[in-house]
């Protein structure tokens, strides 16, 4: 291992970071005095054009990492579950970037491409991360950014104040994550994600289980706060609802792919050693029978199990009683975190499980862009995004209203859209390796939690389509927004009817792994 | 018999092959651009759906051609492309299509029909309002009806067929304003979808067995020898093997969508529909697909071979299908209406080829399905013709002598008549209704359903010649004046009349390429099978059958001119009989009286739970879950947000700038936080003491 090796994995991070650096050059040199739409479309081009070039770049990965004393482990992965959700998080990095093309809410749209390229990055490393060092640093870099994009709509009250809400949440989340972390370095003796799982196994951490616990759950804490679960997703309203709409819709998808990529990163840690010690027998030799955490095998296990079932039941419920439509979005987003938590918490290691998660994760990041593009679209006409603002939209943007019918339904997990398979994925998974009483009745509550869901998203429906309109005038938006909303909804739907489609694209990352 | 060519499997599927999608595909395409048209749109609608029908029926000759040639170069063309649809863990379901003789001739035999339909539509539905909706339903019947004669896997094949159903269900009822047409819709959907129930479970029983849903797949598939050694070992009741159970819940399916005994009861009354839709759905292609699924999964019925045979499930298919054959053709007899005759001879007709599935095998049972494809095909639209030239009379009562304002129709129509009577030597349906009740004769099992076969035949030519003469011959009783049609809609009929000749010929005693083309094995002329003595027997009886029925119709019915309101001859002659043959059996009213009594019933008491069990469960549910959310929205307005607002606020006013801040919300939000983790810990601490 050594430093080409890592300039070699880290290529894509370089391809974004060079583009951010040419949007601020282009922007702030040559087209000062340019008009804001002309400045728009030169930083998403610049933009799309760095993520192309991170796309490019990828094949020349390789895994990577510097020798630390006493360990030769790794720093950064590449290939697999890492290279899937990088290519994901490229992309949907790419669908946000046209969300601000014909958008207003600031001049500065330089800084903002540039942020946004950033914060990519600081989700590529940790999608990649095998290091507790690099894991925070990456956090830090796509929270940072994420904190400043909350706050980019200087004329927006909202704006200001759910980015100071998020802030500082997401600064006390940081503080317990690492405070986590340093108990875990304590214990074990290093900052590799390996070595530290196999640390678990040696004498001092066995003896010293009440910090552990106490560790695992500040982890839990800082990471829950990412991908918001409840309890630590109380920002997450507040920011969809303030945050300007490419923004939101960056924190609600590509924010989120990394976060549970990492989150399967230190499953497949976890799992990987779990099994090797299992193989190996010195489970049973050393300690006789495992011992469970109300029938799970693993107290990290249980704790996401805890966190999923608060998420699938807080949010859905929350969800029904709100009357912003980016809020129920967000509400929504806590339930969609819980779902996939429930299969974080049984994850085995294997490639299905891991792709059964992305799937999930892909589609719904891929959704929920769409989705804010549509209310963001109708927000500038109306000026809300209250449900009232979404009456008689059917008569007022047909096209619009398709596109939020679908949308919504996949969301709910309605079939044939891509929405429905993902989640009968994720569910038949857990419970094809998973038998018992227990996965069984969470994956059943899970069931119910999505049909009470059906519920939120249908009253916006009923809004768009039953209900008249309280506004004759059409709903218009920029041609080029219709067209990657309407691109993406006819994506929603062939990945629905073709679902092997994916599934075989991500099995291909395994090759030889 | 000749040696069968085996089935070399072919790993690489030729182009036409790979390609072979696009026949379903185009015509649902149409569908799709259809849907958005705005109704004044009507000719570029027509030309979407006969474009698309074109260019498939152009495919669907090449594929037929290629599979042609494969097999005059002695190798079996069998060629399948399959493809993961979705995996789940780590099983995957797979769909796929294949392409071989038989799917080959049903592909050529549907567009080739469907586009004659289809031009004949534009000038059926001329004056109607939801023009660009027909063809819309139409084309998307045609991609669907496509797929199902495509599809390599049953689920593929499960998916279309539900398809089918629904489009035959909107088109029944097209005019939906009519309540007769809305209710035979319905009707329709329900009693097919009984069969589908037992058709599903067949599916699942199949992929539990076998682990696989495709036909082929290069020796693994559900229906090749490898997977049906392991279902014929298995035995459950009755001599039926774990095949021949599958095959007889499958066959239930096809009973349901074939107009079998007894589901039956739906496809008069779907004559409801405009008459191109019976025409094209039931009586051509959608009704017969029942049969061609029986064709299809026959390894499964037949013990593993497609030569007939004698297992219990094939025992099953026969009588069902002669029972069928004799009841409808009786029934049809003593109606009036002159698409519900049809209609009836339809049913009988489809008894017909499913006795011949169960009697001579694939070859015996397609044979007659593709011919009567055409005939069938050809009496619906003359009728249609009829109705669209006396004004939209059904009732033959009210029509007569139209042999005199309607030339083209009348002609091409008495060739339909004649090939579905089977009129010796000239006409398909001869050649084909022959095969059928050569094999029944030779059926070692018992000669009961070859009589009943036979009897349904005479009847087929008495009721028929009653129909013509009904309303070709005798004076005109109608109202206004009666017209010919106009071109569009009269050169389909001449083209499906030349076929309706010309088809036989594909399949005699002398030179029987259809059954050595779907066999896979060499076709020879051999002019001697026209002078064994079976066959001549044969021959004979076909005679004596088609001059008894046609003259007993002609002497009771012919040239005679009753007035519209007179009682029809056989009434007069036996009351009681055509009472109960003019009430269809009292088939209807059975069901009524039992199954529907039952589910009413059966709805009541469900009401009453749902109402007053149930209903009240889940009011309290909703109860408990608004007031949970109502709570939830009090925690996160005024503890979150109030906080937020209040710090806010106080800064404000106070101008305690930041240390306020941080205070405010710091607070609410760190003690939540700090809350979870200590909950968390403790949780995990007690959950996991030894």
């Amino acid at each position: 291992m050594n430093y080409a090796d890592l300039f070699r994995v880290t290529l894509p991070e370089t391809a974004l970071d060079i583009a951010a650096l040419l949007v601020l050059i282009v922007d702030l040199g040559f087209l000062r005095k340019a008009a804001l739409q002309t400045r728009i479309m030169a930083a998403v081009l610049i933009g799309v054009f760095g993520c192309g070039g991170a796309l490019l770049a990828m094949p020349y990965q390789v895994d990577g990492g510097l020798a630390y004393p006493g360990s030769a482990d790794l720093l950064l992965s590449a290939g697999g579950y890492t290279a899937v959700s990088q290519i994901g998080i490229l992309v949907l990095t790419v669908l946000t970037l046209f969300l601000l093309i014909g958008s207003d809410f600031t001049k500065h749209v330089g800084e903002f491409v540039a942020v946004v390229l950033m914060a990519a990055t600081g989700g590529l490393l940790i999608s990649a991360a095998q290091d507790l060092l690099v894991i925070f640093v990456g956090l830090e870099l796509l929270s940072l950014g994420l904190y400043i994009l909350t706050a980019f709509a200087k004329k927006s009250g909202k704006s200001a104040e759910s980015a100071m809400k998020y802030y500082l949440f997401g600064g006390m989340s940081a503080a317990f994550l690492l405070f986590g972390f340093s108990y875990l370095y304590g214990l074990t003796g290093s900052t590799n994600l390996h070595e530290i799982m196999l640390g678990f196994y040696g004498p001092t951490v066995i003896s010293s289980t009440p910090l552990v616990y106490v560790a695992l759950v500040m982890i839990a804490a800082g990471l829950g706060f990412k991908v918001a679960a409840v309890p630590f997703h109380l920002w997450a309203p507040d920011t969809y609802e303030g945050a300007p709409a490419p923004a939101a819709a960056f924190i609600a998808s590509v924010s989120k792919v990394a976060s549970f990529a990492l989150l399967i990163g230190i499953g497949t840690a976890a799992a990987h050693v779990f099994n090797q010690m299992h193989h190996a027998g010195f489970v049973t030799a050393s300690r006789g029978p495992a011992p469970t955490w109300i029938g799970f095998e693993h107290p990290w296990s249980l704790i996401l199990a805890i966190i999923a079932v608060a998420s699938m039941v807080f949010g859905n419920l929350a969800a029904l009683a709100q009357d912003s439509v980016r809020r129920l979005l967000a509400y929504s987003a806590i339930a969609h975190a819980g779902y996939i938590l429930i299969a974080l918490a049984y994850y085995t290691g294997t490639n299905v499980s891991a792709n059964a998660i992305l799937y999930y994760i892909l589609t719904y990041g891929l959704t929920t862009i769409a989705a804010f593009g549509a209310v963001s679209v109708v927000e500038r006409i109306s000026g809300s995004d209250r449900m009232d603002a979404f009456l008689g939209l059917y008569k007022r943007n047909g096209l619009l209203a398709g596109v939020l019918l679908v949308l919504f339904l996949s969301l709910a997990g309605i079939p044939p859209l891509v929405g429905f398979w993902v989640k009968f994925n994720l569910f038949a998974t857990i419970l094809q390796v998973n038998h018992g009483a227990v996965p069984l009745a969470l994956v059943a509550l899970a069931v119910a939690m999505s049909a009470v869901s059906l519920y939120y998203y249908l009253q916006v429906l009923k809004r768009v389509f039953v209900m008249p309109p309280a506004d004759e005038a059409p709903v218009k938006g920029s041609p080029l927004t219709i067209g990657v909303l309407a691109l993406i909804t006819l994506a929603v739907v062939v990945l629905g009817c073709l679902p092997g489609l994916m599934q075989s694209w991500m099995a291909g990352f395994y090759a030889g792994m | 018999m000749q040696e069968a060519i085996a089935f070399t499997p072919q790993l690489d599927a030729s182009s036409i092959a790979r390609w072979l999608w696009l026949i379903p595909a185009l015509p649902i395409l149409a569908a799709g651009i259809i849907s958005v048209l705005k109704q004044p749109r009507r000719k570029l609608a027509s030309n979407l759906a006969i474009g698309s029908m074109g260019i498939s029926l152009l495919i669907a000759i090449t594929a037929f051609a290629h599979v042609l040639s494969g097999w005059a170069h002695d190798h079996a063309v069998r060629e399948v492309v399959n493809f993961s649809w979705l995996t789940v863990g780590t099983q995957a379901v797979e769909l796929g299509w294949v392409l071989d003789p038989l799917s080959a001739v049903m592909l050529v035999m549907v567009t080739f029909v469907g586009l004659l339909i289809f031009i004949y539509s534009t000038g059926y539905m001329e004056h109607d309002e939801n023009y660009t909706r027909f063809f819309c339903f139409l084309a998307l019947f045609a991609g669907a009806m496509l797929g199902v004669v495509i599809a390599n896997s049953i689920l593929l094949l499960f998916m279309c067929w539900e398809l089918v159903g629904l489009t035959s269900y909107l088109l029944i009822g097209f005019w939906y304003f009519k309540p007769s047409a809305a209710a035979a819709a319905r009707k329709a959907f329900i009693t097919t979808r009984v069969g589908d129930i037992f058709f599903l479970l067949g599916i699942v029983w199949l992929f539990a067995q076998t682990g696989t849903l495709l036909f082929y797949d290069h020796g693994s598939g559900a229906i090749e020898p490898l997977a049906l050694g392991g279902l014929l070992v298995h035995h459950s009741h009755w001599g039926l093997t774990a095949a021949g159970a599958i095959g007889l819940l499958i066959f239930a399916g096809a009973a349901g969508k074939s107009g079998q005994l007894p589901l039956h009861v739906w496809l008069p009354d779907a004559m409801e529909g405009p008459t191109p839709v019976s025409a094209l759905i039931h009586a051509a292609t959608m009704v017969a697909a029942g049969v061609y699924l029986i064709a299809r999964v026959y390894p499964l019925m037949a013990g593993g071979s497609i030569a007939p045979g004698t297992t219990t499930a094939l025992t099953v298919v026969t009588w069902v299908g002669a029972s069928t054959a004799l009841f409808a053709a009786l029934i049809a007899v003593a109606q009036n209406d002159i698409k519900r005759i049809l209609a009836y001879s339809t049913v009988s007709q489809l008894g017909y080829m499913m006795a011949g599935l169960g009697v001579g095998g694939v070859a015996v049972g397609m044979f007659h399905l593709i011919t009567h494809a055409f005939f069938k095909a050809l009496l619906f639209m003359g009728s249609g013709s009829v109705i669209h030239g006396v004004h939209e009379e059904q009732d033959i009562r009210h029509m007569g002598g139209l042999r005199k304002y309607m030339p083209i129709t009348f002609l091409t129509y008495v060739v339909g008549m004649l090939a579905l009577c089977g009129v010796p030597i000239f006409f398909s349906g001869f050649w084909s209704k022959d095969a059928i009740l050569e094999s029944a004769h030779a059926w070692p099992l018992s000669h009961a359903p070859y009589y009943m076969l036979v009897f349904g035949a005479i009847l087929t030519a008495f009721y028929m010649t009653r129909q013509v003469s009904y309303v070709f011959f005798g004076e005109y009783r109608g109202h206004g004046h009666a017209h010919e049609s106009p071109r569009v809609m009269t050169t389909p009929l001449a083209v499906l009349a030349v076929f309706a000749v010309a088809l036989g010929i594909i399949g005699t005693p002398a030179w029987p390429w259809f059954r050595a083309f779907l066999e896979n094995h060499a076709a020879s002329v051999e002019m001697h099978a026209f002078s064994e003595p079976a066959w001549l027997m044969l021959l004979l009886t076909s005679f004596v059958i088609v001059i008894l029925g046609i003259g007993l119709g002609w002497w009771v019915y012919g040239n005679k001119s009753p007035r519209a309101n007179d009682p029809d001859a056989l009434q007069k002659a036996i009351p009681p009989v055509w009472t109960v043959l003019a009430n269809r059996l009292y088939i209807d009213e059975l069901y009524g009286a039992t199954v529907i009594a039952f589910y009413y019933w059966w709805a009541k008491v469900a009401d009453w739970i749902d109402r007053d069990i149930w209903g009240d469960m889940v009011s309290t549910v909703i109860w408990l879950t608004n007031h949970w959310a109502r709570l939830n929205k009090f925690l996160d307005a005024t503890m979150v947000d109030g906080a937020f607002d209040k710090g806010c606020e106080e800064i404000y006013n106070g101008g305690g700038v930041l240390a306020r801040i941080q205070n405010g919300r710091g607070q609410v939000y760190l003690r939540l936080l700090a809350l979870a983790v200590v909950i968390l810990a403790a949780i995990l601490i007690w959950s996991g003491r030894p």
